[in-house]
């Protein structure tokens, strides 16, 4: 390929590139071919075409710029939140879906209107500490740290939540404004009675788990599970029949020490115990097993 | 994870293209959205920039009619290509049931190809699924380029690259055009419901 042909594909190329917005690969396409034609000063109409190749690049880069500048996460009409809150919440569980909504929006930057869904929530007095720890996470992304903690204040004097809940909001909000290198003096609440701290540990929903099998025929492989029931912190999983080699590594009394419990506000890791088993006497799942485990730490 | 609604004999399941940015994921439901309308039920959705690039999601809900006495409902997505949504294919991804790999043939892309599909099967793997084993079809697009003369690699290239090792059914296509867009997505339907009907044994 002559120099004169490789300069016209090069300028070919970045227009292709243009229309597909590679907008990178365009500007490199037109770079190269300006450098060829710069350093042929025999080549016809040389200083028309440089300034012609330098006048598409200008282009291609005020379109670099204007991708730029735009905002990752603009704020989204009614129609498309009521979409998004819709489509990501996926529990049957009609409270836990509103949470996943609500969390759902956040996520995509919606945060006035998930800060709207989480107090409703909170009014409801559906799953209030964690509510009331996303509304906190909101305003400091959303809003500022002042208003997280004028937030934190107003929770203080009014009663959607208890004692010990104020205070592990007062704990949560003072790690992230730790987080954020700030140093908040946040008023106290009153120390809670004995018992009353582990008020809301029970009412995380898991949903599902996944675990690694400590023992047996399967060891070391990790296994996701539904949660079919859930009391406390004991949990119901249903293990098919024909699993056996399944059954066989999780004999009552396995301790489980790799266990990741899935719940609306996110995953985290525990440990626990394999209770027992039953078999299912009726319905769809008859003659497959229920699991119970004990999870007793996260 | 498909929704299977046992009393009213509903199954909701979801497909999603994945892809590098600018690769022809929102092509594709664009021409599926034209050219099946019959099976459309509901208008498609798209989050977009400025420049067409897809922010969030494009969402299109289809109905394919009743399988095997069950009404099958599919939403199809798309998700952000740009690399810097990365939580935002993530949160796309969840409950997924099949996904649509669209690779672009440009050779200049080769690099976002591999990229996209390992950012593929690293989401995945956080939620516990394999690449290996979910329902995918990779598509080859964007292979009209070539009668304009621009740089594009050759099926066996990309089929070396991005499918030795997956070994799935792949399809060329140019989306813009229409072709190859929709023996894709009839592939990918029926590896998702095969795939199903093995989890939920409705069909026997």
């Amino acid at each position: 390929m002559s120099e004169k042909e490789a300069i016209k594909s090069l300028i070919k190329q970045g227009e292709l590139y243009f229309k597909q917005s590679l907008l990178n690969q365009s500007k490199e396409a037109y770079q190269k071919a300006l450098e060829l034609i710069e350093s042929n000063e025999k080549l016809p109409n040389r200083e028309k075409l440089i300034q012609v190749i330098q006048g598409k690049i200008k282009v291609v880069e005020e379109n670099l710029n204007e991708l730029e500048a735009e905002p990752d996460q603009p704020e989204l009409s009614e129609e498309l939140q009521k979409l998004i809150q819709k489509r990501f919440a996926f529990s049957k569980n009609e409270e836990t879906a509103a949470f996943e909504g609500a969390m759902a929006l956040a996520k995509f930057g919606q945060y006035e209107q998930a800060l709207e869904e989480f107090h409703k929530l909170l009014k409801k007095g559906v799953m209030p500490l964690v509510a009331a720890k996303n509304i906190i996470t909101c305003m400091l992304t959303y809003a500022s740290p002042d208003a997280a903690i004028a937030q934190y204040i107003q929770w203080t004097s009014q009663d959607v939540l208890s004692k010990p809940q104020l205070n592990q909001v007062r704990v949560y909000l003072k790690s992230l404004l730790e987080k954020k290198g700030m140093k908040a003096e946040l008023p106290p609440v009153i120390k809670p009675k004995k018992g009353e701290e582990e008020e809301e540990e029970a009412v995380i929903d898991i949903s599902s788990i996944t675990m690694t099998i400590p023992e047996g025929p399967r060891k070391g492989e990790t296994i996701e599970l539904d949660v079919s029931f859930q009391m406390d912190n004991n949990i119901s999983v249903v293990i098919a029949a024909d699993q056996k080699d399944l059954l066989k590594s999780l004999k009552t009394g396995t301790r489980l020490t790799d266990i990741q419990c899935y719940s609306p506000i996110g995953f985290f890791n525990g440990s626990g115990m394999v209770l027992g088993r039953t078999q299912i006497q009726e319905g769809p799942k008859k003659g497959d097993y229920l699991l119970d485990i004990a999870i007793d730490a996260g | 994870m498909a929704n299977f609604n046992l009393k009213q004999r509903v199954i909701e399941c979801k497909i999603v293209y994945y892809g590098p940015g600018r690769g022809g994921k929102t092509t594709n439901l664009e021409y599926v959205f034209k050219a099946f309308r019959k099976y459309t039920s509901g208008d498609m959705v798209s989050i977009d920039t400025k420049g067409d690039r897809t922010l969030f999601f494009d969402f299109l809900p289809m109905g394919l009619g009743k399988i095997r006495g069950c009404d099958v409902m599919l939403q199809l997505y798309t998700v952000p290509g740009q690399q810097k949504y990365s939580s935002t294919r993530k949160m796309v991804l969840k409950g997924v049931d099949g996904v649509v790999f669209v690779a672009d043939s440009l050779e200049v892309r080769r690099k976002a190809n591999l990229l996209s599909l390992k950012d593929l099967q690293q989401n995945l793997k956080e939620m516990n699924l394999s690449i290996f084993k979910l329902p995918l079809v990779v598509q080859y697009n964007k292979r009209d380029l070539a009668e304009e003369g621009m740089p594009i690699m050759s099926e066996e290239q990309m089929e070396q690259d991005l499918n030795s090792k997956l070994k799935v059914p792949s399809f060329t296509a140019s989306a813009l055009k229409g072709d190859g867009v929709w023996p894709t997505l009839k592939e990918c339907i029926k590896l998702t419901m095969i795939n199903l009907n093995k989890e939920l044994k409705w069909a026997g």
